[in-house]
């Protein structure tokens, strides 16, 4: 089916979102100047506050005195100086909500009729979105009937089925449990590959984000502090020593190198010949690059190499940095060309005598690599 | 004819016609309102319920004034159709709709700020212009403040006195009413006709209110669903 659906989206490689407004409110400024090439999802990364979710609403067409200049591939969405403000019915923008705002006075399949009948084009058929979303045992329900996850699959769908050049998702999987965060983010990651679909996925979780994301925006106190690739974005915000913001973490793609090793261990190249292991899941698929993540405070560091250890993986490096923060030390470790991030305390620091340029190894169970989708 | 089947088909009429006239004035009126936030909101919505506490024949005294051809509404309304606004048909239903008004607007204006934007937000996402969006998602979920508003505003026009008297007056065919054909009887002291009209006019608002009350009763198959869509909103919000 994925070809049939490819072949029917034409794929426009230099799809391109270009943001330059601003937003006054009574107690809160938005200001982004941003070109977001589209491609994939990209992941919108703040705290609360940080204009997140309003940035959406101003890409929707959804808040009113907006200053400046939005542009999707080149046409124009709002230009206050020539008091364009094209309105959200006609943007061709689909939005999920936080909570799925399903129509209640209609089924599940009037629900998602809402949106076919209004469609303009017709590169997807109903039958197609339902299977994409696994919704055909719903179909004649009422809204209210269905769980929190189960309406977050109807909106998406919904949204879909309005084929939007571009789908925002405004923290969609904030209100459901990590089962149905996990089946709606590999249906996430599936819809995009197979519809060629570009998201932009606001979440406060960088979890989440870490695990679908190809490149991610990071805004505070509504301004953009970063934009980037996920895994150097992510790397970045590991100078930010504030465990409220940020879980130091390594971020990781990684190629399986073998699927299981026979005691239920998967090995991935690091790139410089070395591997680390985790434990396998029935849904790896050897095909496309693993998403996971180390947290910080999951690496040891030990001086030679650690042979007579439980511990499964470690890896030879060289440190790049060393950094003091306010209860313990970061230190960054290269292996080949992959950065690691490791957290001690200041104590361990100062007993190793670590040093910029020493060599080490780093130490961590296998059950500290952390990837929930695959 | 008899003149108290002439007085109900009278009533009947301007009652009717002023409900239809209500809700297509009442609509985008209550629409804007609940979508107001600026201070003009506050002196609008003090006009329209002004006649719950206005004794009607004050409002009724001010139109007779207005509809008389020495002043201009009056003047206009005889340029344009060549008759006197005053003591007719046309000034009944006028004072009517004007009477009546915040018993429709209120209904719908409360119904409007409930519903809220967030479904309105959806929908237009999803290519829905604002007339469809009110025709397929406001119509359907306040159908209930509707049926209620129609209902009042029609209930409150039939059982209206003073406002009539004073600028419809009480030509038959014309501008009497029930209430105004009640209030013959009772000054002739024919309190056997006046017992009738007054009896056929309680029962009569009292099915009505009841059909309303019927009709905006839960259904009883879904009410388990209700209150299983309220958990699941609480739960959401919590988050």
């Amino acid at each position: 089916m994925s070809k049939v659906l490819m072949n029917k989206v034409p794929v426009d490689n230099t799809a391109e979102l270009n943001i330059d407004i601003t937003v006054n409110y009574r107690h809160f400024d938005l200001a982004i100047k941003q070109k977001l090439p589209l491609t994939g999802i990209t992941g919108i990364f703040g705290h609360s506050g940080s204009g997140k979710s309003t940035l959406l609403r101003v890409i929707a067409g959804l808040e009113a005195s907006v200053q400046g200049e939005i542009a999707l591939n080149e046409q124009c969405l709002i230009n206050s100086s020539k008091s364009i403000s094209v309105k959200p019915e006609d943007r061709q923008v689909g939005l999920v909500f936080q909570n799925s705002r399903l129509f209640p006075h209609l089924t599940v399949l009037e629900n998602l009729n809402f949106a076919v009948k209004r469609c303009k084009h017709s590169r997807l058929t109903l039958d197609e979105v339902i299977e994409l979303t696994e919704l055909s045992l719903l179909l004649t329900q009422q809204t209210n009937e269905l769980s929190g996850g189960q309406q977050q699959r109807v909106a998406l769908a919904r949204a879909i089925l309005a084929e939007p050049r571009l789908l925002l998702l405004d923290e969609p999987l904030s209100a459901l449990d990590q089962h149905s965060k996990t089946q709606l983010l590999k249906m996430m990651l599936n819809i995009q590959k197979k519809l060629n679909l570009p998201m932009l996925y606001v979440s406060h979780s960088l979890d989440e984000l870490q695990q679908v994301c190809d490149n991610l925006l990071v805004l505070s106190q509504g301004k953009v502090v970063n934009f980037g690739n996920i895994h150097q974005a992510i790397h970045q915000l590991n100078s930010y020593d504030d465990s409220a913001i940020i879980h130091q973490q390594t971020s990781l793609s990684l190629t399986i190198k073998q699927m299981d090793n026979g005691h239920g261990l998967t090995s991935l190249a690091v790139g410089d010949g070395q591997e680390i292991y985790l434990a396998t899941d029935i849904y790896f698929q050897q095909s496309s690059p693993l998403r996971c993540f180390i947290l910080a405070s999951d690496i040891s560091i030990c001086l030679t190499e650690p042979t007579n250890s439980s511990i499964v993986n470690h890896l030879f490096g060289t440190i790049s940095q060393i950094t003091h923060q306010t209860s313990n030390v970061l230190v960054t470790v290269n292996c080949g060309s992959q950065q690691f991030f490791v957290t001690i305390s200041a104590f361990s620091q100062q007993k190793l005598a670590l040093s910029k340029a020493q060599d080490v190894f780093l130490q961590f169970k296998a059950s500290a690599v952390r990837t929930f989708i695959h | 004819m008899n003149p108290d089947w002439q007085a109900l088909i009278t009533t009947l009429e301007m009652a009717t016609l002023t409900t239809i006239i209500l809700l297509i004035i009442g609509t985008p009126l209550a629409w804007y309102l609940a979508k107001m936030t600026n201070r003009f909101k506050v002196i609008i919505e003090a006009i329209v319920a002004l006649p719950l506490v206005l004794p009607p024949t004050v409002l009724g005294f001010y139109l007779l004034i207005a509809f008389s051809p020495e002043h201009l509404p009056g003047q206009l309304w005889q340029q344009a159709t060549g008759q006197q606004l005053a003591f007719s048909f046309s000034a009944i239903v006028i004072g009517s709709v004007l009477y009546s008004l915040p018993f429709v607007v209120q209904p719908l204006q409360k119904a409007f700020e409930q519903l809220g934007d967030s479904l309105l937000e959806a929908g237009a996402l999803l290519g829905a212009g604002p007339v469809d969006r009110f025709f397929s998602i406001v119509l359907p979920l306040t159908k209930a403040s509707f049926i209620t508003a129609a209902s009042l505003g029609f209930a409150h026009t039939v059982g209206e006195f003073g406002v009539i008297l004073m600028i419809g007056g009480n030509i038959p065919g014309e501008t009497r009413v029930l209430s105004i054909a009640l209030f013959d009887h009772v000054e002739a002291f024919d309190y056997a006709k006046a017992h009738l009209l007054s009896i056929s006019l309680l029962i009569g608002s009292m099915v009505l209110l009841a059909a309303i009350y019927w009709l905006n009763l839960p259904k009883r198959n879904n009410t388990k669903n209700v209150s299983r869509s309220i958990k699941l909103q609480d739960h959401t919000n919590h988050e």
